[in-house]
């Protein structure tokens, strides 16, 4: 088989060469689940007897046609970066993260908790939140991993479960030992002194926990590619055999995986109530999890296609209030774009009897060959 | 005495109510991952029957068309996921993650566009409480087990159907055998294609009737995201059960009575929440003392591809 | 097992109706020939042993007839008509059964069951049940196969699963029989069972196509034998006027191909030693049933053998990779059965795996990464958890050129390397270490010719700086080229140890198996 993809003898390709090969093959299942979307979802809003162009065109404005129009982009987009590099470095390791929207409670329950405990200690206050919750999301992510690695229970499963485990358990102590007895049903207020800082500069809420995210892709990305861990995790994910070979063990990988995936989405959570809300009201933020799998999948599970996704998702989020209030499409058609994109980036065999072959082997797939 | 009888009624009544929908959806899951098609996608297929039965009995001003509406929505849905996990080898995790989302993003925007928005649908004529002459006189349990929705006595008599099928009859032999080693089937001549599809569709018109039942049966509208994570529990409940039609419907009976003795019990004593808990954690408790997957079907996940 | 149960069979075997007849059939994949005009002849009432090595092409032929694989030419005749087969179910409809070598049966399902998956008695609705127990149970009786219909395939032994899986066939009203190394996974006492049943099954009038490389076997059940090595028909025999010489020389003999020019050997003290190795299979079942060797400095211990027969356990238990159920493994004097394969490697042992798809490189990793598989946790490709890709491939880029990979360049993804390029990679990574001890298993596999000549080269060299070097392969000219000694591996066992210069009559039966029967005699 891999006589088809054969190097021309002798000839050396350079390294840039091979990066942007690589990056163009990467981004045709991207690009094309996007372009297929947005066409499902013109056909949409002409059922309902609207203009697509308008439609979209105000979905443009909405996400990128004002400062304060950016600035929500961004702020929806951080919790997703955060969502999208734990569901990331799962998948490097060749496990599914499903548990993002455990983990992200699990994160704003703590920073929620001990915030407003150690409110008082004003910026380091924050700094020893935020690693709190990298603590606990790292934790509770290791828990599938070890079910995972000792039990041999499928971590799609235990994710799924744990997420309603740690959903149920944030709820219990948001509205009773750590409740702050006001009108809306949740936290006490942190001291605003101990929260993450707005950025101003006329983008509204936008905090430095977009920084942040940025930051945490920073970090994904050294660790995937400068660290010995990241090195196993990769090979592992890519080959069980050849790492096995190689004397790598499999059933710690799996659980660092996992617990890194955790202490992501939980920073995540953390810097949503650090961040935007100052508490954390119940219900919470909604769908980070699975909407972070899109990011993950639609960023082909690297740290800069995860920030890129996370922009996309943020700005079709932001962009539909906007559609919402300027043509009466409903908002939730950009849930449909999103849940649409998320099914065609995966559905390989469909894209390749659009593009054929070479550009499905270009793309490069692991995880059984269906991603 | 008349005191406890009567909850007890009550109790008996309400873990019908709670476990009719999760009954339901769990059968349905089974054939599908008995078929070897990992469905996790349950929690959208019964959103979406749920508000399209509503929509129906609205325009159609009969709930039996609702019904028809419901189980039409489910069965397309599912078939979205068999297209995408069978014939175009898409990841089924995936696939039934995009189901979910697709189902929450578009009864929220039906919602809008049908009946104006608002989280909450118009009154719509439901499937109301049909008692059972005689049966239903029977002192304490009567009243809570026949004096139900036609619904409910449609899953009474599914759940026995459904364990007939799977054991007793060819096509209940060639899924189970197409979920463990399709290689097998594929050889005996019987298209593996074909019975998956046929598995994917069974769950989804059997999470319709769970749909249908959550919006119809005992109330009568459709709230926004009504389902509440159901779908899941009745995952939980498939697993729980091992794959096995009695053993989810029970453990789906369990998780109910979960449900229902939230109301019963004082808050003092136990936190709701960690009521709500319990399916999930007892699931991973039976998968990790299980070996996990050990106990799935075999070939249960991955696309099949001849040689 | 040595002479014939029946008597008759052979002349009334010959002047039956053809009942199968495959002319001409040629099969390609890639660039390799599994199939070169080949055609044999079945008549009705007789048992046609197809011999062969691994890789000869038997299975392949076997495969067209059963709907797997469309031939590229050739044709098949069934009664004398022509036929087109394309699936399974076309074979199946055509009165053909075949018995694979790696089952397909349904564990959590019963016996009965399995046999009637596809083609399942009815009442009204309902799967008939008794219906489908009593069947079993006649066709059990009637052909000597037996089961308990009732039983969970799960807690079937090997033996009565091949006679589960025989039963499928059977049902399905097979008239033509084909079993692919059915004796591999049986006991000697099984394995007379089977051919007793096979015998019967001839009497019914069935014909039976009977795929092995154990030539005893055939000699001993068989009416006629077609000989088949690297995609062609050397030969038919009638059994009852051949030999076991004769049948070894034909499956095994060729013209000489590739001979390296080695130096005279300089041997030294034992570096690499197995005592009593016995290893399991992850079946479970025994695969080293035993093993002593001594491979010694500045020598190249060859192991021959047909696949199948524990070459790929003993590779892995000597490597590390497997754990050894009693035995010990010595390396340069030091006991290291305990320790690990990376332990081991640090001891200086390198491992060629026969697999470099999924075990020797990570197909989607750059060969840099590749060539730091097993170092990148050490100076200089790290510190202090931190890992250098720089230094990575530097290193690369000067070991891909000292081992004529093509192309050198260390940002080159594995997977898009020829086969000979990225077995050089693996060779490039393993012996750059400077290793004492190598296993080489398979180590030209699927490589082209200019490769395997450079590989040759990379092998004796090191043989000649004093490195201790077990080649495991199942090309035997290769073994033959290269090796100072050979040992043969059969059924987990050394069944005898040659010169490089044994006859291909000698090789060819212990290969078989035959030489052990001789010892034990």
């Amino acid at each position: 088989m891999s006589e088809e993809h054969r190097e021309p003898e002798g000839a050396g390709t350079s390294t840039l060469g091979n990066m942007v090969r690589d990056a163009a093959g990467a981004l045709v299942f991207p690009l094309i689940a996007i372009v297929f979307a947005l066409l499902i979802g013109a056909v949409i809003v002409l059922a309902t007897g609207n203009n697509p162009a308008a439609a979209f065109g105000s979905l443009v404005v909405g996400a990128v046609g004002s400062s304060l129009a950016i600035g929500r982009t961004l702020l929806y987009a951080t919790p997703l970066i955060f969502t999208g590099l734990a569901v990331a470095v799962a998948f490097r390791a060749g496990l599914f993260n499903i548990g993002g929207e455990g983990q992200v409670y699990i994160g704003a329950i703590t920073a929620a908790g001990l915030g407003v405990a150690l409110g008082f200690l004003g910026p380091l206050g924050t700094l020893v939140v935020l690693l709190a919750c990298i603590l606990t999301g790292f934790l509770w992510g290791a828990i599938p991993g070890f079910l995972k690695a000792y039990f041999g229970a499928h971590e799609v499963i235990t994710t799924i479960m744990l997420n309603f485990v740690a959903i149920n358990l944030a709820t219990y102590l948001a509205l009773e030992p750590l409740s702050g007895g006001g009108l809306v049903p949740g936290t006490a207020t942190i001291d605003p002194a101990a929260r993450i800082p707005y950025i101003g500069l006329g983008l509204g809420r936008t905090n430095y926990g977009f920084l942040l995210a940025l930051l945490a892709a920073v970090a994904v990305y050294l660790l995937l590619w400068r660290t010995k861990r990241g090195f196993e995790i990769r090979a592992v994910g890519l080959s069980p055999g050849a790492a096995n070979y190689a004397g790598m063990r499999l059933g710690l990988n799996t659980v660092l995986a996992l617990a890194i995936g955790g202490a992501l989405a939980a920073l995540g959570g953390g810097v949503e109530v650090l961040g935007v809300y100052g508490k954390m009201t119940i219900p919470f933020a909604a769908n980070l999890g699975f909407n972070g799998i899109g990011v993950a999948l639609l960023g082909r599970n690297h740290p800069v296609g995860v920030v890129l996704g996370a922009l996309l998702f943020g700005g079709l989020t932001s962009g539909a209030q906007e559609m919402q209030f300027s043509t009466d499409v409903p908002l939730d058609l950009t849930d449909v774009l999103l849940a649409v994109i998320l099914l065609l980036v995966t559905a390989t065999k469909l894209v390749e009897l659009i593009v054929g072959k070479r550009a499905r082997a270009l793309a490069g797939t692991r995880l059984e060959g269906s991603l | 005495m008349d005191d406890l009888f009567g909850s007890l009624g009550t109790l008996l009544a309400s873990t019908i109510h709670n476990s009719t929908p999760l009954i339901f959806a769990a059968l349905g899951g089974m054939f599908s991952e008995r078929s070897g098609v990992v469905n996790i996608g349950l929690e959208g297929l019964m959103l979406i029957s749920a508000f399209a039965g509503v929509v129906g009995a609205y325009l159609g001003n009969s709930a039996w068309v609702g019904l028809g509406t419901a189980l039409a929505a489910g069965l397309c849905f599912a078939l979205i996921h068999a297209l995408m996990s069978i014939t175009f080898e898409a990841d089924q995790i995936i696939s039934g993650t995009a189901i979910n989302l697709l189902a929450l993003g578009g009864t929220g925007f039906l919602m809008v566009e049908i009946f104006g928005g608002g989280g909450t649908s118009p009154r719509v004529e439901g499937f109301k409480e049909v008692p059972i002459p005689l049966l239903s006189n029977i002192p304490v349990i009567g009243p809570a087990l026949f004096n139900q929705s036609l619904l409910v006595y449609l899953m009474y008599i599914l759940v026995p159907i459904t364990f007939f099928v799977v054991y007793n009859t060819p096509f209940g032999l060639r899924l189970r055998a197409t979920g463990e080693v399709p290689e097998a089937v594929d050889t005996a001549g019987v298209s593996v294609t074909r019975m998956r599809y046929y598995g994917v569709a069974l769950s989804g018109l059997l999470a319709a009737c769970g749909g249908v039942y959550l919006s119809m049966g005992i109330l009568s509208a459709f709230t926004e995201n009504m389902t509440a994570g159901r779908g899941f529990i009745a995952l939980a409940a498939l697993i729980f059960g091992r794959w096995n039609p009695i053993g989810a419907a029970a453990a789906a009976l369990l998780f109910g009575f979960a449900q229902a003795i939230t109301f019963q019990i004082s808050q003092e004593a136990i936190p709701i929440e960690f009521i709500q808990m319990l399916p999930y954690v007892l699931t991973i408790v039976v998968l990790a003392g299980f070996g996990g997957r050990a106990i799935a079907p075999a070939a249960i996940g991955k696309p099949y591809r001849k040689e | 097992m040595t002479e014939r149960q029946t008597g008759g069979g052979t002349t009334e075997a010959q002047a039956a109706p053809v009942v199968l007849e495959m002319r001409g059939i040629t099969k390609t994949f890639g660039p390799v020939k599994a199939n070169d005009e080949v055609s044999i002849t079945l008549h009705r009432g007789e048992i046609l042993g197809l011999l062969g090595e691994n890789g000869a092409g038997k299975s392949t032929l076997m495969k067209i007839l059963y709907g797997l694989y469309k031939p590229d030419a050739g044709s098949i005749f069934i009664d004398g008509e022509e036929v087109e087969i394309h699936d399974p179910k076309d074979a199946v409809e055509r009165g053909i059964g075949m018995v694979h070598q790696h089952f397909t049966l349904i564990p959590p399902l019963t016996v009965a069951e399995n046999i009637v998956l596809g083609a399942e008695p009815r009442k009204g609705v309902t799967l008939d049940a008794e219906g489908a127990i009593k069947a079993t149970e006649e066709l059990s009786e009637r052909y000597g196969l037996k089961v308990d219909p009732r039983s969970r395939v799960s807690h079937l032994s090997v033996g009565v699963e091949q006679r589960v899986e025989i039963l499928k066939a059977l049902y399905r009203e097979a008239r033509i029989l084909i079993l692919d190394e059915p004796t591999a996974v049986l006991t000697p006492q099984e394995t007379t069972d089977l051919f007793t049943v096979l015998n019967e099954f001839v009497a019914d009038g069935l014909s039976i196509i009977l795929i092995t490389h154990k030539l005893g076997e055939l000699l001993g059940v068989s009416d006629e034998i077609t000989i088949i090595r690297d995609g062609r028909v050397v030969d038919t025999v009638k059994t009852s006027e051949t030999n076991e010489r004769q049948l070894a020389r034909l499956m095994v003999g060729r013209d000489v191909s590739l001979r390296a020019e080695k130096e005279a050997p300089k041997i030294g003290e034992p570096r690499l030693v197995a005592e009593g190795l016995v290893v399991h299979s992850h079946t479970g079942t025994v695969a080293v049933d035993g093993v002593d060797l001594e491979v010694r400095a500045g020598e190249i211990l060859g192991v021959a053998g047909v696949d199948g027969n524990g070459q790929t356990e003993l590779a892995e238990a000597l490597a590390g990779m497997q754990h050894v159920e009693t035995g010990h493994v010595h390396l340069d004097g030091e006991d290291v059965t305990s320790l690990g394969a990376d332990d081991r490697q640090e001891r200086g042992l390198a491992y060629i795996p026969e697999d470099r798809r999924t075990k020797g490189l990570v197909q989607d990793f750059h060969l840099y990464e590749n060539n730091a598989l097993k170092t990148y946790d050490e100076p200089p490709f790290s510190k202090w958890g931190w890992i250098f890709p720089n230094v990575m491939r530097r290193r690369a880029a000067e070991n891909l050129r000292a081992y004529d990979v093509r192309p050198p360049d260390p940002d080159a993804r594995a997977g898009s390397l020829s086969g000979g390029n990225q077995q050089k990679a693996v060779i490039a990574r393993e012996l750059s270490g400077d290793p004492g001890a190598i296993i080489a298993s398979q180590p030209t596999r699927g490589v082209d010719v200019g490769a395997i000549e450079f590989i040759y080269g990379q092998l004796l060299e090191q043989r000649a700086s004093g490195k201790a070097i077990l080649l495991i392969s199942l090309e035997l000219e290769e073994v033959r080229s290269l090796s100072d000694r050979i040992v043969v591996l059969y059924a987990g066992r050394i069944v005898g140890e040659v010169s490089p210069d044994a006859t291909d009559e000698e090789l060819g039966l212990l290969m078989a198996g035959r030489g052990a029967e001789e010892k034990s005699a």
